[in-house]
């Protein structure tokens, strides 16, 4: 096991590959350390711990492109590895918009002040990890009203570097800590069905994460909420959309805006840059540079400083989401394809008062699969959720979807909530989306 | 079906990782000395290295490629149920030794279990490769993904954009355990991948198709398979520019054979999972031997299709893989095991152990599951609906294991109206309960497809290639995500 990483694995491909006959060349060394512990009726049950080392290469080879990656890191596998690379990549059809960015382009904002490292990740001992994990099952089993099947508690931590050389001199590194835990519990219900809830967080920094007895005590909320579901009756409700699952939504929206999906013409938004694609109450950004945030992040895949960016203000579509490569296909300034924290700007209102100024509402908890059609904005999801009259939960919901165009929904969003989720790095409060299509009965 | 002895794959003699990683027996019983040193029960060793390697087209030209390689070992050591964990990339004896000392810290002391002498295990071979990936060069590969394009844009004069994509595996894996068993597999994968974009007017649309298999080069030598990557990519993707949403709510569902046994693995296949049931997790776990369908429906979980996506050999524990019967007649018959599982039951693995690589700790997983045909008539099924939806292809799917509530994504399909086929539809989740949707299957086709397709299933974030069948099937209603 590689027990620190080898910070100059990077430079060496490089130098290899330019030996061996690539003009460009862009290579990312990484390494991590990861452990895990989950326990489950009182002891232990899986304890996985590893530190693992790889890396990735770019090269363009007579204007041809081919990227490879690798775990077997001996110096002859490489060289092979690269031998090969250099000789097949001369197969493809050249491809000159993929070189890579001028050097004085480059660069990356100063990592210091993200805080994405908890430095004292090397000084945590593993007992309190063994301590956490204990604590949180006996907290949940503390709540436990009595018909709990089955509860498991995890807790993980990891660190990974990774250090990007480009064959034009620029090089840069990225390092990062993530400290997690939470538990999942099943009940039984006399109908036969188990249902499960589950509550889990994680951070940049270990004294970040909540106490043990909010997580427990959120579980049994959550799971309280998917008690005796069912669904209700078809039609159009309010949508009250949690920060927590309003992930989903955003990819949605957003995936469609990455480079690709324009260029390859599979984008509803494809011809909207500057026009209204949602209600004029929308906005929502991109901003690297959030201390500690999830994803926070100093340079992108193409050795762009990382920027904050507007994508959507006040309903008006202000950018596509362009990597080096896409950009230079569409004729337009790279704008980077890599997201960072995804921002909506809360409300004034908290979530219950937002739920109490409709007769009837369907707050979504959880999507259950489903999926979208970034060429059409036509989507489809399954969701758990509850019925609210007047902002007072009615009914659990389950086996219902939520249905319609996304050109629809967007234009159908009414309202934030004051309370960012910041969990993720989907940073996004209480959503209201009016007049949404939820079949059930 | 082939016999084992005429197939073996490799030497059964560890020749792969003896040759190349200068393993020895002496190395790996250290290795698991190591790993049961605190008193574990038991212990496996995972040698795994795969090379992968990808061409693309897009823009009419052939201009990127890609290849990974994986290489390392996972160790893990179980006292009882629990299990310890880790793994490296570094195959240097030291390295492969502090990996089983991290595992074996699982164990609380005990009797220390000395490792048996190694003996290598004959396994049969359900993918004998003709012509391996590793032989063959990108010289080769290009002009498949340009025929598939040229093909495409001859299809359809709507076709705006095309997109090909050919990925391929081969991956060795050497498993050893303390009781001597030294079990090697060569397993190989390939998967064709085309996305049209289409256009009539101001519509556009994109859809896609795709085929796998465990085989080498001369899987291509079938050129029907040519034909039906491009006519099921184009026509997908036509079909949409003239099709409409359904409308919302609970209704009769016909699915049609193939990729709909989507639906057995959403509905009953994860459920079955014996980690999940043996904790009393899964909505499955008290209903051993009892009727859970119609008698006219029997689910099947096969590893030894011949090169079928899902099959394998052996399984990631290096348990013999097999046909296992989940429902027959109507009944739950069997569990999916690993041998955590199996032991807690006390029942015979069903050789399911599978993990997505040396990082991850096998579990139990599918392999190929699908329905055994029915009595029924394809035609009479869609004749006895008066109101609800025809699914002729799939996306993507997911089940909420205790609970038992599965969806599926339909891309594409038809509404049924008085037993005919008629307006054209897309784009629909379709959500139900597993137990109450199979008791409510009321007509099996005799029509019994495998889809050809390159489906990945994953779980708790291991993700592992399986295969899916099903003949036609009605389902008496469930809630379509339809709009009004």
């Amino acid at each position: 096991m590689a027990t620190h990483f080898d910070r100059e694995s990077a430079e060496r491909a490089v130098a290899l590959a330019v030996s061996k006959g690539a003009a460009e060349v862009k290579a990312w060394g990484s390494w991590s350390t990861h452990a895990e512990l989950s326990q489950r009726e009182g002891a232990i049950e899986k304890s996985a711990e590893a530190t693992t080392q790889g890396l990735s290469l770019s090269l363009l080879v007579d204007d041809r492109f081919s990227s490879h990656s690798t775990s077997d890191l001996r110096p002859d596998a490489l060289e092979a590895l690269i031998d090969r690379a250099v000789a097949a990549t001369r197969y493809l059809e050249p491809d000159p918009e993929r070189r890579m960015l001028e050097r004085e382009k480059m660069g990356a904002i100063d990592r210091g002040p993200l805080e994405l490292e908890d430095l004292g990740f090397d000084a945590v001992d593993p007992a309190l990890r063994l301590q956490r994990v204990g604590e949180l099952e006996a907290a949940v089993k503390a709540l436990n009203p009595g018909d709990m099947v089955s509860t498991t508690a995890h807790v993980w931590a990891a660190r990974s570097e990774t250090r990007v050389v480009f064959s034009n001199g620029f090089a840069a590194d990225a390092a990062s800590t993530s400290f997690g835990f939470g538990a999942e519990a099943t009940i039984r219900e006399d109908s036969g069905k188990l249902p499960e809830g589950y509550s889990f967080y994680s951070a940049r920094h270990r004294d970040d994460l909540p106490q043990v007895d909010f997580v427990a005590e959120e579980l049994w909320e959550r799971i309280n909420r998917v008690r005796e579901a069912g669904p209700c009756e078809s039609g159009r409700y309010a949508m009250i959309l949690p920060g927590r699952s309003a992930g989903r939504v955003l990819s949605t929206t957003l995936g469609p805006l990455m480079g690709g999906s324009i260029w390859q013409g599979r984008s509803l938004f494809q011809d909207k840059l500057g026009e209204r694609i949602a209600s004029d109450k929308f906005t929502v950004y991109s901003d690297p540079a959030i201390p500690r945030g999830m994803g926070s992040h100093s340079f992108d895949g193409d050795g762009q400083a990382a920027t904050r960016r507007t994508i959507i203000e006040d309903g008006v579509l202000q950018t596509f989401l362009l990597d080096v490569y896409h950009a230079r296909k569409l004729g337009r300034e790279p704008t980077s394809g890599r997201l960072a924290n995804v921002i909506v700007p809360p409300g004034a209102r908290s979530p219950e008062a937002i739920a109490a100024s409709f007769p009837r509402a369907i707050r979504v908890d959880a999507f259950v699969g489903g999926n979208a059609n970034s060429t059409t904005g036509d989507f489809s999801f399954g969701i758990r959720g509850q019925l609210l009259e007047n902002g007072v939960p009615v009914k659990n919901l389950s086996e219902m979807n939520v249905s319609g165009n996304l050109v629809d929904l967007l234009a159908s969003y009414a309202e934030a909530g004051n309370d960012p989720w910041t969990w993720s790095s989907y940073r996004v409060p209480t959503l209201l989306f009016e007049g949404v299509q939820f079949s059930g009965t | 079906m082939h016999t084992a002895d005429t197939l073996l794959n490799t030497a059964p003699t560890g020749g792969f990782y003896f040759e190349r990683f200068g393993l020895t027996h002496e190395a790996l019983r250290r290795i698991m000395a190591a790993a049961l040193a605190r008193g574990a029960d038991d212990c496996d060793l995972f040698f795994e290295h795969a090379r992968s390697t990808s061409v693309s087209l897009a823009d009419n030209k052939v201009n990127a490629a890609g290849t990974s390689v994986d290489l390392g070992m996972g160790v893990r050591a179980r006292a009882g149920d629990r299990v310890g964990y880790a793994y490296t990339e570094d195959l240097s004896i030291g390295a492969l030794v502090r990996a089983a000392d991290t595992a074996a810290a699982i164990a609380a002391g005990g009797p220390t279990r000395e490792p048996g002498a190694i003996k290598a295990v004959q396994i049969p071979n359900y993918y004998p490769v003709k012509r391996r990936w590793e032989d063959v060069g990108l010289d080769v590969r290009v002009p498949m993904v340009r025929r598939w394009e040229a093909a495409a844009f001859a299809a359809d004069p709507r076709v705006e954009k095309v997109q090909a994509y050919i990925a391929d595996t081969e991956r060795n894996i050497l498993i050893v355990r303390p009781d001597g068993r030294l079990i090697e597999d060569f397993q190989p994968m390939t998967r064709a991948f085309l996305v049209c974009t289409v256009r009539d007017g101001e519509r556009r649309e994109t859809n896609s198709a795709n085929i796998a298999g465990r085989a080498g080069l001369e899987f291509y030598d079938d050129e029907t398979r040519h034909e039906r990557l491009v006519s099921k990519a184009v026509e997908r993707s036509t079909f949409l520019l003239d099709a409409v949403r359904p409308p919302a709510g609970e209704m009769p569902v016909v699915l049609a054979p193939g990729a709909s046994g989507i639906l057995l693995h959403e509905a009953i296949g994860h459920g079955m999972e014996a980690d999940f049931t043996r904790k009393g997790t899964s909505i499955y776990a008290a209903r051993m031997g009892k009727s859970i369908a119609p008698d006219f429906v029997t689910i099947v979980d096969d590893g030894t299709l011949p090169g079928e996506r899902g099959s394998i050999n052996v399984d990631d524990e290096g348990n013999p893989t097999e046909k296992t019967v989940l429902v027959e007649d109507g009944v739950l018959r069997s569990y999916i095991h690993d041998e955590i599982s199996a032991a807690h039951y006390k029942v015979a693995p069903t050789g399911s152990g599978r993990r997505e690589s040396f990082r991850s700790v096998p579990m139990p997983r599918m392999r190929s599951t699908y329905m055994e045909s029915g009595p029924h008539d394809p035609g009479d099924i869609i004749r006895s609906v008066k109101k609800g939806i025809y699914c002729a292809s799939f996306s993507n799917g997911q089940v909420q294991i205790g609970a038992g509530d599965f969806s599926f994504y339909m891309k594409h399909g038809w509404l049924i109206e008085d037993g005919k086929l008629t307006q054209p539809i897309k784009e629909v989740n379709i959500i139900g309960n597993g137990p109450a949707a199979l008791e409510k299957v009321e007509m099996v086709g005799n029509d019994l497809e495998l889809d050809e397709g390159g489906w990945t299933c994953g779980k708790e974030g291991q993700g592992v290639p399986v295969s899916q069948g099903q003949p036609t099937v009605k389902v008496a209603s469930l809630v379509v995500g339809g709009v009004s």
